[in-house]
């Protein structure tokens, strides 16, 4: 009666195989869910742009607050400079809210308690980021590994551990993401494993239980979905200005 | 002239409201900030240690250079850290 808790996070083929130059290629139950979160937030501003008013209309208004929302979060933490970014950051925080949210639903499957999917993205915006830096500040970007007032015989030390620092950015984004979907999930699932397993006379406590931890994930998809988002400004920001 | 100024002065007055309101609201959420450093202590450790495992493995040089960056990995978590929560107090 009790399932296994991490059944939930296998990935497995859906449909035919299919091989391009020797790489799988074919359709998983992971990618399935990449792609109808994306149709969800196509389909999303769709409606929302469908007829525009100067009075918008439900889902018009819903649009408005994801653009103005992030729009503010990019100026909060990077400034006017990253405007330029802001339909990466916008993109990249609608998508791994999708993801996070449709992965909520039951029978579905959460693409983010991949730690290569988060990984995937992270290393994405770390490298985009480095070139960023490197664009705008030429060599000079080096400098962000050299703190100023540091005394000299102090300074080869302190490179390495802000090497290992930069380095590490991609890692803790990316297993942030990833430690909350999977913790909460598991959580999930083990819960909803002793309402069926202690019955209807002891069972609806783990059922209530259940029902705040349900409220919390969603926060916490929420949440972690803005916090990658904002840690990706925070980052561009580092990038744009070097203010160390 | 001053119906102007008080105008302007109006117009500042909830301009400031309107920045005081709105603006960090999100970015102090103890939650948040809670995540974000949770994992700052580990990625960085481990990055050194790999970093340190690697170079043993290239140079045949078995525990010296993983024990070596150990202490660096620590020393970059507890800054990685302290900078995020520099951070959230400025906000």
């Amino acid at each position: 009666m009790a399932e296994n808790p991490m059944e939930q996070f296998e990935v497995f083929k859906i449909g035919p195989s299919l091989l391009l130059n020797g790489t799988n290629v074919s359709l998983t139950n992971s990618s399935l869910f990449m792609i109808i979160s994306v149709f969800l937030i196509i389909l999303f501003f769709a409606l929302g742009t469908r007829k525009l008013n100067i009075i918008p209309g439900k889902i018009q208004v819903l649009n408005e607050l994801v653009f103005d929302f992030i729009s503010k979060m990019i100026n909060d933490t990077a400034g006017l400079d990253a405007k330029p970014y802001f339909s990466f950051i916008l993109t990249l925080f609608l998508f791994i809210l999708s993801l996070n949210m449709v992965g909520l639903f039951p029978y579905s499957f959460t693409v983010t308690s991949q730690i290569i999917v988060t990984f995937a993205l992270a290393t994405i915006i770390f490298i985009g980021v480095t070139i960023v830096g490197f664009i705008k500040n030429g060599v000079g970007f080096l400098k962000i590994f050299v703190p100023s007032g540091i005394p000299v015989f102090l300074l080869p030390l302190i490179i390495v551990i802000e090497i290992i620092s930069y380095l590490s950015r991609p890692i803790s984004l990316s297993v942030r993401l990833f430690a909350n979907m999977l913790a909460g999930h598991t959580m999930l699932k083990v819960f909803g494993g002793f309402v069926v397993a202690l019955g209807i006379y002891v069972g609806w406590l783990p059922l209530s239980f259940s029902i705040a931890l349900i409220a919390l994930e969603i926060l916490v998809a929420f949440l972690q979905a803005y916090v990658f988002a904002v840690l990706s400004c925070i980052y561009l920001n580092d990038a744009l200005h070097m203010h160390h | 002239m001053s119906e102007l100024d008080d105008l302007k002065k109006k117009i500042n007055i909830s301009k400031n409201k309107i920045k005081t309101k709105f603006l960090p609201s999100s970015n102090n959420n103890p939650i948040g900030s809670a995540f974000r450093i949770s994992t700052e202590l580990v990625a960085s450790l481990f990055v050194a240690l790999f970093i340190g495992w690697y170079v043993d493995k290239w140079l045949n040089t078995k525990p010296i250079f993983i024990i070596i960056f150990f202490f660096f990995g620590v020393a970059a978590g507890i800054l990685n850290v302290v900078r995020s929560t520099k951070m959230i107090n400025k906000d």
